[in-house]
């Protein structure tokens, strides 16, 4: 009697398994909804990381938005132009021009240059520390308490001798660092070259104010701005033009990083090679 | 008219008093994962219903042609092989579990396929939840509560038909409904709430929870209640054997002193 349970145990699965099979199969032919079929090779080429660097939700809305509502094909930040070319190749269009776009920190005062700095007892995130006044003299400039470190999921942030820094080798432009910056001195430049000319300071008080808070801060000197039009005069601080910068001007921007009397020119980027 | 009082209080007892979530703590997983906001929440629940209905309608049919002993399949196959009487006594219940997941499993493809070809906007808004609904314990709980009204009942004159089943599932997915849309509607203004540190998130949804499942144990006995009010003294003794799945549970002394009380 055992053997006949067991043996009808065996013939009901698969009678089931038959059954099942063959209607889900029927169900499939007929029910087949036509599908973009470049969706899914775009979404194969696209790195997979689901960082949202590109403005979509994650790798498969953005192949979905390629294929269907003509999105830009170079958005993708951690493909790069490799990505961006195969991506051109399967959608049939011009690639345009792709440039990394890569965060610069615009404060370049490690601990020792910032000045008026008292002890701070508090919560040690830059968030906190922003709310209070008096942690240091300058108002503009990087805290150090590394909020941009923890926001990096990449380990491309670092904070070396009180100063934020970015591992340009390591980062991959998600944008992440720029958002959880209180003081807003990270944002984001599109880096024709491997390194550029950047103004490392966001201090915009007149100059006097500047030195006595900063070793390194911008005092609006505007010798910088004379030498070459990569840089030019936001109210008494200078900015750089980044997406100006070709590498003909390196030779402008080296002569104009010398002639800050404040030493806060600087070039910014990852190490060839 | 027995029938009718039995059809409406199966669903009163799904929908509210034995709620699948606060009282049988099945399907919490959505109930955790989908009711940040009324609208997703509301579509879950619908989504759970329709699955749990068509899965309860497969599980009633194989249980009762497959699998219960003298189903009239399986003891027709067996009839082949050895006599008659011994034919009837094969017992596929062992197989319930695998046999119910495989059927929700099927149920749950169909539907997305249907779902995909003939309303896109619904497909594209249930998003991940649909797939999601074959891993829900929910469903196999309601499978297996109507495997064990039908197979496991004494007196097969007890046992349910494939109107109290389906009524049963579905009453079952909107009391799953009630329950994750109140959360949800609750999570909603949570948000606006300044909730410590710790506690923000998966943390206090759980207390919710609780709490909730505390305020529905007060509808414990109403349906027995209602039997009674409803039901004629004389007739009473003759529904005796037609227990409500929720008041099986009670311990037989207890129901006996509730009665006395109430008599």
């Amino acid at each position: 009697m055992i053997e006949i349970t067991i043996g009808i145990a065996a013939i009901t699965m698969f009678g089931m398994a038959v059954i099942m099979s063959y209607i889900l199969g029927w169900a499939n032919i007929k029910f087949h909804v036509e599908v973009d079929e470049r969706v899914e090779s775009v979404l194969e080429v696209l790195p997979g990381a689901n960082c949202g660097g590109c403005g979509y939700l994650g790798c498969s809305e953005y192949a979905v938005a390629i294929a269907t509502e003509n999105a830009p094909v170079n958005r993708c930040p951690v493909g790069g132009e490799n990505c961006a070319i195969q991506i051109a190749s399967i959608m049939g269009v011009d690639v345009g021009k792709s440039v990394p776009s890569r965060p610069v920190i615009h404060c370049g005062a490690n601990l020792k240059d910032r000045l008026g700095r008292t002890e701070y007892k508090g919560e040690s995130r830059c968030a906190a520390a922003n709310l209070v006044a008096g942690i240091q003299g300058c108002t503009f400039g990087c805290l150090g308490f590394g909020d941009c470190v923890i926001a990096c999921k990449y380990d491309a942030m670092h904070i070396v001798e009180g100063l934020a820094t970015v591992d340009y080798n390591k980062c991959i432009g998600c944008g992440a660092c720029v958002k959880a910056c209180p003081r807003s001195i990270i944002s984001m430049a599109d880096f024709n070259e491997d390194k550029i000319p950047s103004v490392l300071c966001s201090n915009m008080d007149k100059g006097k104010d500047v030195t006595t808070v900063c070793n390194r801060g911008c005092i609006g000197c505007k010798a910088c701005v004379k030498v070459t039009d990569l840089f030019s005069m936001e109210r008494d601080l200078a900015r750089s033009n980044h997406s100006l910068y070709v590498s003909e001007q390196e030779g402008a921007a080296l002569e104009a990083a010398k002639k800050c009397p404040s030493n806060c020119i600087g070039f910014v980027g990852r190490n060839p090679g | 008219m027995n029938y009718l009082i039995d059809i409406f209080l199966i669903s009163l007892s799904a929908a509210i008093i034995n709620n699948f979530i606060f009282y049988y703590f099945v399907g919490c997983c959505p109930f955790i994962g989908v009711s940040r906001r009324v609208d997703m929440a509301f579509g879950m629940g619908c989504a759970v219903t329709f699955v749990i209905t068509i899965a309860a309608f497969l599980s009633w049919g194989i249980t009762t042609m497959v699998l219960m002993p003298g189903a009239p399949l399986s003891s027709f196959i067996a009839g082949f092989f050895v006599s008659k009487e011994s034919a009837a006594t094969v017992d596929l219940i062992a197989l319930s579990y695998i046999v119910y997941i495989f059927a929700i499993a099927f149920s749950v493809q169909f539907v997305e396929m249907y779902m995909r070809k003939f309303f896109p906007a619904l497909y594209k808004s249930f998003g991940v939840f649909l797939p999601l609904i074959t891993t829900n314990c929910a469903i196999l709980f309601a499978c297996l509560t109507i495997m064990s009204n039908v197979a496991g009942v004494e007196n097969p004159a007890d046992a349910w038909d494939l109107g109290r089943s389906l009524v049963f599932s579905f009453f079952g997915g909107v009391g799953f409904t009630i329950a994750i849309v109140i959360m949800a509607g609750i999570r909603e203004e949570l948000d606006l709430c300044d909730i410590p540190e710790p506690f923000k998130g998966a943390a206090i949804t759980l207390i919710i929870g609780g709490i909730i499942s505390l305020a529905f144990m007060g509808f414990t006995g109403v349906d027995s209640g209602i039997r009674n009010a409803i039901t004629p003294v004389q007739e009473a003794a003759m529904l005796e054997s037609v227990v409500p799945v929720q008041t099986a549970m009670v311990e037989p002394n207890l129901q006996q002193k509730i009665r006395g009380i109430n008599d």
